[in-house]
Protein backbone atom coordinates (compact mmCIF):
# COMPACT_ATOMS: atom_id res chain seq x y z
CA UNK A 1 0.00 0.00 0.00
CA UNK A 2 2.51 2.04 1.28
CA UNK A 3 4.52 1.47 -2.59
CA UNK A 4 1.86 2.11 -4.41
CA UNK A 5 0.80 5.49 -2.55
CA UNK A 6 4.53 6.29 -3.02
CA UNK A 7 4.72 5.52 -6.89
CA UNK A 8 1.62 7.39 -6.96
CA UNK A 9 2.92 10.50 -5.87
CA UNK A 10 5.93 10.28 -7.51
CA UNK A 11 4.19 9.56 -10.66
CA UNK A 12 2.33 12.82 -10.42
CA UNK A 13 5.40 14.70 -9.15
CA UNK A 14 6.80 13.57 -11.96
CA UNK A 15 3.74 14.11 -14.64
CA UNK A 16 3.61 17.83 -13.30
CA UNK A 17 7.70 18.72 -13.85
CA UNK A 18 7.43 17.19 -17.25
CA UNK A 19 3.92 19.81 -17.83
CA UNK A 20 5.64 22.43 -16.30
CA UNK A 21 8.74 21.30 -18.21
CA UNK A 22 7.09 21.34 -21.35
CA UNK A 23 4.88 24.78 -20.22
CA UNK A 24 7.93 26.45 -19.32
CA UNK A 25 9.83 25.56 -22.88
CA UNK A 26 6.88 26.66 -24.83
CA UNK A 27 6.55 30.32 -23.25
CA UNK A 28 9.71 30.50 -23.41
CA UNK A 29 9.95 29.38 -27.43
CA UNK A 30 6.96 31.88 -27.96
CA UNK A 31 9.53 35.14 -28.49
CA UNK A 32 12.39 32.81 -29.26
CA UNK A 33 11.01 31.47 -32.57
CA UNK A 34 9.28 34.60 -33.66
CA UNK A 35 12.89 36.43 -33.33
CA UNK A 36 14.67 33.71 -35.48
CA UNK A 37 11.88 34.43 -37.74
CA UNK A 38 12.57 37.56 -37.72
CA UNK A 39 16.83 36.95 -38.15
CA UNK A 40 16.10 34.53 -41.34
CA UNK A 41 13.59 36.26 -43.24
CA UNK A 42 15.62 39.91 -42.68
CA UNK A 43 18.04 38.29 -45.07
CA UNK A 44 16.07 36.83 -47.48
CA UNK A 45 13.92 39.68 -48.27
CA UNK A 46 17.70 41.83 -49.09
CA UNK A 47 18.84 38.70 -50.49
CA UNK A 48 16.79 39.86 -53.58
CA UNK A 49 17.92 43.24 -53.32
CA UNK A 50 21.55 42.02 -53.76
CA UNK A 51 20.21 39.26 -56.54
CA UNK A 52 20.43 41.56 -59.59
CA UNK A 53 23.62 42.99 -58.55
CA UNK A 54 24.72 39.40 -57.84
CA UNK A 55 23.32 38.37 -61.20
CA UNK A 56 25.35 41.06 -63.11
CA UNK A 57 28.45 40.37 -61.15
CA UNK A 58 28.31 36.29 -62.11
CA UNK A 59 27.70 37.41 -65.84
CA UNK A 60 30.87 39.84 -65.52
CA UNK A 61 32.91 36.90 -64.11
CA UNK A 62 31.89 34.58 -66.90
CA UNK A 63 32.88 36.76 -69.55
CA UNK A 64 36.28 37.42 -67.95
CA UNK A 65 36.32 33.42 -67.55
CA UNK A 66 36.08 33.37 -71.47
CA UNK A 67 38.24 36.39 -71.94
CA UNK A 68 35.39 38.45 -73.41
CA UNK A 69 36.38 41.84 -72.70
CA UNK A 70 32.90 43.06 -74.38
CA UNK A 71 30.11 41.03 -72.36
CA UNK A 72 31.95 41.81 -69.66
CA UNK A 73 31.93 45.89 -70.12
CA UNK A 74 28.45 44.98 -70.79
CA UNK A 75 27.78 43.20 -67.20
CA UNK A 76 29.81 45.76 -65.81
CA UNK A 77 27.75 48.48 -67.36
CA UNK A 78 24.47 46.34 -65.73
CA UNK A 79 26.10 46.58 -62.45
CA UNK A 80 26.54 50.62 -62.64
CA UNK A 81 22.48 49.97 -63.25
CA UNK A 82 22.23 47.97 -60.34
CA UNK A 83 23.93 49.55 -57.80
CA UNK A 84 21.88 53.05 -59.01
CA UNK A 85 18.99 50.96 -58.61
CA UNK A 86 19.75 49.23 -55.09
CA UNK A 87 16.83 49.60 -52.76
CA UNK A 88 18.15 50.95 -49.13
CA UNK A 89 15.24 51.60 -47.45
CA UNK A 90 15.36 47.66 -45.67
CA UNK A 91 18.57 48.75 -44.60
CA UNK A 92 19.45 49.18 -40.83
CA UNK A 93 21.53 52.59 -39.89
CA UNK A 94 24.87 50.03 -39.98
CA UNK A 95 24.06 48.75 -42.49
CA UNK A 96 23.68 51.49 -44.44
CA UNK A 97 26.62 52.54 -43.66
CA UNK A 98 28.76 49.81 -44.84
CA UNK A 99 26.87 49.31 -47.82
CA UNK A 100 27.46 52.74 -48.84
CA UNK A 101 31.26 52.84 -48.54
CA UNK A 102 30.98 49.16 -50.66
CA UNK A 103 28.85 50.96 -52.94
CA UNK A 104 30.78 54.14 -53.34
CA UNK A 105 33.80 51.83 -54.08
CA UNK A 106 32.10 49.25 -56.34
CA UNK A 107 30.06 51.41 -58.21
CA UNK A 108 33.39 53.08 -59.77
CA UNK A 109 35.18 49.55 -60.14
CA UNK A 110 31.64 48.24 -62.33
CA UNK A 111 32.03 52.12 -64.43
CA UNK A 112 35.61 51.13 -65.21
CA UNK A 113 35.41 47.76 -66.09
CA UNK A 114 31.80 49.01 -68.37
CA UNK A 115 34.54 51.82 -69.92
CA UNK A 116 37.43 49.28 -70.81
CA UNK A 117 36.44 46.88 -73.60
CA UNK A 118 39.86 46.45 -75.24
CA UNK A 119 41.60 46.26 -72.17
CA UNK A 120 40.92 43.22 -70.65
CA UNK A 121 43.94 43.56 -68.21
CA UNK A 122 42.63 46.96 -66.78
CA UNK A 123 39.29 45.27 -66.26
CA UNK A 124 40.49 42.46 -64.04
CA UNK A 125 42.39 44.87 -61.89
CA UNK A 126 39.27 46.02 -61.15
CA UNK A 127 37.33 43.13 -61.02
CA UNK A 128 39.84 41.78 -58.60
CA UNK A 129 38.54 45.29 -56.20
CA UNK A 130 35.39 44.84 -57.15
CA UNK A 131 34.70 40.73 -55.73
CA UNK A 132 36.00 41.81 -52.41
CA UNK A 133 33.35 44.15 -52.63
CA UNK A 134 30.91 41.78 -53.85
CA UNK A 135 32.00 39.44 -51.06
CA UNK A 136 31.27 41.85 -48.33
CA UNK A 137 28.10 42.98 -49.59
CA UNK A 138 27.23 39.26 -49.64
CA UNK A 139 28.50 39.03 -45.97
CA UNK A 140 26.70 41.94 -45.03
CA UNK A 141 23.24 41.17 -46.80
CA UNK A 142 23.55 38.02 -47.75
CA UNK A 143 22.26 36.14 -51.20
CA UNK A 144 19.38 33.48 -51.94
CA UNK A 145 22.09 31.35 -53.46
CA UNK A 146 25.02 29.18 -52.67
CA UNK A 147 28.20 30.93 -53.60
CA UNK A 148 31.77 30.06 -53.20
CA UNK A 149 34.81 32.22 -52.50
CA UNK A 150 37.52 30.75 -54.67
CA UNK A 151 41.21 31.86 -54.73
CA UNK A 152 43.92 32.44 -57.48
CA UNK A 153 47.03 32.50 -56.02
CA UNK A 154 49.01 33.52 -59.00
CA UNK A 155 47.48 36.86 -60.20
CA UNK A 156 48.90 40.18 -59.32
CA UNK A 157 51.95 38.84 -59.17
CA UNK A 158 51.49 36.09 -56.48
CA UNK A 159 49.58 38.57 -54.31
CA UNK A 160 46.91 36.34 -55.15
CA UNK A 161 42.73 37.55 -55.67
CA UNK A 162 39.44 36.37 -54.55
CA UNK A 163 36.20 35.72 -57.05
CA UNK A 164 32.44 34.61 -56.01
CA UNK A 165 31.61 31.68 -58.00
CA UNK A 166 27.91 30.00 -58.55
CA UNK A 167 29.33 26.32 -59.01
CA UNK A 168 31.47 24.81 -57.57
CA UNK A 169 34.01 24.10 -60.33
CA UNK A 170 37.39 26.03 -60.79
CA UNK A 171 36.81 28.60 -63.71
CA UNK A 172 39.53 30.88 -63.18
CA UNK A 173 38.22 34.67 -64.18
CA UNK A 174 41.88 36.64 -63.74
CA UNK A 175 44.04 34.04 -65.80
CA UNK A 176 40.76 33.41 -68.24
CA UNK A 177 41.21 30.52 -70.71
CA UNK A 178 45.30 30.23 -70.54
CA UNK A 179 44.63 28.95 -66.72
CA UNK A 180 41.07 28.07 -66.16
CA UNK A 181 41.50 25.76 -63.45
CA UNK A 182 43.81 27.62 -60.98
CA UNK A 183 43.16 27.83 -57.56
CA UNK A 184 41.01 27.11 -54.87
CA UNK A 185 37.30 27.13 -53.08
CA UNK A 186 38.38 28.90 -49.87
CA UNK A 187 34.79 29.40 -48.26
CA UNK A 188 31.21 28.33 -48.81
CA UNK A 189 28.94 31.54 -48.47
CA UNK A 190 25.31 30.41 -47.96
CA UNK B 1 36.53 82.17 -104.98
CA UNK B 2 34.37 84.09 -103.40
CA UNK B 3 32.46 81.28 -101.92
CA UNK B 4 35.70 80.07 -100.48
CA UNK B 5 36.20 83.59 -98.96
CA UNK B 6 32.70 83.66 -97.22
CA UNK B 7 33.16 80.34 -95.51
CA UNK B 8 36.39 81.46 -94.25
CA UNK B 9 35.40 85.34 -92.85
CA UNK B 10 32.47 83.06 -91.22
CA UNK B 11 35.12 80.59 -89.35
CA UNK B 12 36.72 83.82 -88.67
CA UNK B 13 33.56 85.44 -86.86
CA UNK B 14 32.85 82.03 -85.30
CA UNK B 15 36.58 81.77 -83.77
CA UNK B 16 36.18 85.34 -82.87
CA UNK B 17 32.60 84.68 -80.81
CA UNK B 18 33.91 81.51 -79.51
CA UNK B 19 36.88 83.88 -77.33
CA UNK B 20 34.38 85.38 -75.43
CA UNK B 21 33.10 81.68 -74.31
CA UNK B 22 35.11 80.87 -71.55
CA UNK B 23 33.84 77.93 -69.32
CA UNK B 24 34.89 78.81 -65.66
CA UNK B 25 38.12 78.74 -64.17
CA UNK B 26 39.38 75.80 -62.34
CA UNK B 27 40.43 77.96 -59.39
CA UNK B 28 39.74 77.66 -55.61
CA UNK B 29 40.67 80.00 -53.03
CA UNK B 30 38.68 78.55 -50.16
CA UNK B 31 39.72 76.19 -47.33
CA UNK B 32 40.49 72.35 -48.04
CA UNK B 33 38.79 70.42 -45.31
CA UNK B 34 39.07 67.58 -47.26
CA UNK B 35 42.41 67.11 -48.54
CA UNK B 36 44.16 64.62 -48.98
CA UNK B 37 47.21 66.12 -46.32
CA UNK B 38 44.59 66.54 -43.59
CA UNK B 39 43.83 62.67 -43.56
CA UNK B 40 47.64 60.97 -44.14
CA UNK B 41 51.58 62.36 -43.63
CA UNK B 42 52.49 64.25 -46.63
CA UNK B 43 55.76 65.14 -46.75
CA UNK B 44 57.10 68.00 -48.76
CA UNK B 45 58.80 65.97 -51.40
CA UNK B 46 56.02 64.11 -52.24
CA UNK B 47 53.57 67.07 -52.33
CA UNK B 48 55.67 69.26 -54.82
CA UNK B 49 55.77 65.78 -56.95
CA UNK B 50 51.35 65.52 -57.01
CA UNK B 51 51.63 69.54 -57.43
CA UNK B 52 53.60 69.99 -60.23
CA UNK B 53 52.98 66.33 -62.48
CA UNK B 54 48.68 65.55 -60.84
CA UNK B 55 47.38 68.74 -59.09
CA UNK B 56 46.27 70.50 -63.13
CA UNK B 57 43.55 67.97 -63.31
CA UNK B 58 43.00 66.48 -59.85
CA UNK B 59 42.54 69.49 -57.32
CA UNK B 60 40.36 72.32 -57.84
CA UNK B 61 43.61 74.45 -58.81
CA UNK B 62 44.89 74.07 -62.29
CA UNK B 63 47.87 76.27 -63.13
CA UNK B 64 47.09 77.41 -66.34
CA UNK B 65 48.91 77.44 -69.49
CA UNK B 66 49.06 80.63 -72.09
CA UNK B 67 46.90 78.94 -74.72
CA UNK B 68 43.99 78.11 -71.79
CA UNK B 69 43.24 81.60 -73.41
CA UNK B 70 42.84 80.23 -76.55
CA UNK B 71 39.11 78.70 -77.66
CA UNK B 72 38.30 75.90 -78.07
CA UNK B 73 41.46 75.14 -76.59
CA UNK B 74 40.62 75.85 -73.48
CA UNK B 75 37.57 73.43 -74.00
CA UNK B 76 39.45 70.17 -74.21
CA UNK B 77 41.57 71.49 -71.40
CA UNK B 78 38.41 72.44 -69.18
CA UNK B 79 37.03 68.84 -70.58
CA UNK B 80 40.09 66.95 -68.94
CA UNK B 81 40.22 68.86 -65.81
CA UNK B 82 36.37 68.27 -64.98
CA UNK B 83 36.85 64.34 -66.11
CA UNK B 84 39.99 63.96 -64.39
CA UNK B 85 38.27 65.45 -60.87
CA UNK B 86 35.33 63.43 -61.06
CA UNK B 87 38.11 60.23 -61.20
CA UNK B 88 40.11 61.61 -58.03
CA UNK B 89 40.49 64.81 -56.79
CA UNK B 90 43.38 65.22 -53.46
CA UNK B 91 41.70 68.10 -52.26
CA UNK B 92 38.25 66.47 -51.94
CA UNK B 93 40.27 62.69 -50.95
CA UNK B 94 38.69 63.27 -47.25
CA UNK B 95 35.06 62.67 -48.75
CA UNK B 96 35.54 59.81 -50.04
CA UNK B 97 34.55 56.24 -47.93
CA UNK B 98 37.81 54.73 -46.64
CA UNK B 99 37.13 51.78 -49.13
CA UNK B 100 36.77 54.55 -52.03
CA UNK B 101 40.06 55.89 -50.26
CA UNK B 102 41.82 52.47 -50.18
CA UNK B 103 40.86 52.20 -54.18
CA UNK B 104 42.71 55.43 -54.75
CA UNK B 105 45.67 55.32 -53.82
CA UNK B 106 46.02 51.87 -55.12
CA UNK B 107 44.90 53.12 -58.53
CA UNK B 108 47.69 55.67 -57.74
CA UNK B 109 50.49 52.90 -57.65
CA UNK B 110 49.02 51.18 -60.73
CA UNK B 111 48.96 54.10 -63.13
CA UNK B 112 52.60 54.85 -62.43
CA UNK B 113 53.58 51.30 -62.41
CA UNK B 114 51.45 51.26 -65.71
CA UNK B 115 52.62 54.80 -66.75
CA UNK B 116 49.08 55.46 -67.58
CA UNK B 117 49.52 58.41 -65.40
CA UNK B 118 50.52 61.82 -66.19
CA UNK B 119 48.92 61.45 -69.48
CA UNK B 120 51.14 61.14 -72.86
CA UNK B 121 48.81 64.66 -74.20
CA UNK B 122 49.65 66.36 -70.68
CA UNK B 123 53.49 65.63 -70.58
CA UNK B 124 53.90 66.74 -74.55
CA UNK B 125 53.59 69.88 -73.05
CA UNK B 126 54.23 69.83 -69.30
CA UNK B 127 57.67 68.04 -69.39
CA UNK B 128 58.39 68.55 -66.02
CA UNK B 129 55.71 66.81 -65.16
CA UNK B 130 57.58 63.39 -66.63
CA UNK B 131 58.72 61.76 -63.40
CA UNK B 132 61.58 59.76 -63.16
CA UNK B 133 61.94 56.27 -61.44
CA UNK B 134 63.03 57.64 -58.49
CA UNK B 135 60.28 60.37 -58.30
CA UNK B 136 58.04 57.10 -58.98
CA UNK B 137 59.41 55.43 -56.25
CA UNK B 138 58.66 58.00 -53.85
CA UNK B 139 55.20 58.11 -54.67
CA UNK B 140 54.25 54.80 -54.49
CA UNK B 141 56.18 54.00 -51.35
CA UNK B 142 54.00 57.45 -49.73
CA UNK B 143 51.07 55.48 -50.85
CA UNK B 144 51.89 51.88 -49.32
CA UNK B 145 52.40 53.95 -45.99
CA UNK B 146 49.29 56.22 -46.40
CA UNK B 147 46.83 53.04 -47.28
CA UNK B 148 48.40 51.29 -43.61
CA UNK B 149 47.91 54.03 -41.60
CA UNK B 150 44.12 54.72 -43.39
CA UNK B 151 43.62 51.48 -42.33
CA UNK B 152 44.62 51.52 -39.12
CA UNK B 153 42.75 54.39 -38.68
CA UNK B 154 39.58 52.74 -39.36
CA UNK B 155 39.97 49.48 -37.52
Amino acid sequence: MKTLIYSSAFSLLFLAACSNGSDKTQTTAMPDSTTTKAVVTEPAEKGTSTAALLSSYIKLKNALTADNDKDAAAAGNEMVAGFASFDKKSLTPEQDKAYTDIYDDGKEHAEHIGANVGNIAHQREHFDILSKDMYDLIKLLGANQTLYVDHCPMYNKNKGAIWLSEVKDIKNPYLGKAMPTCGTVQEELK
Amino acid sequence: MKGIKKILLGLLVILVIIQFVQPARNKSGQAMPNDISKMVNMPDDVQGILKKACYDCHSNNTQYPWYANVQPLNWFLDNHVQSGKAELNFNEFGAYTPRRQQSKLRAIENSLKDDTMPLSSYTLIHRNAILSDAEKMQIISWVQISKDSLNNRNL
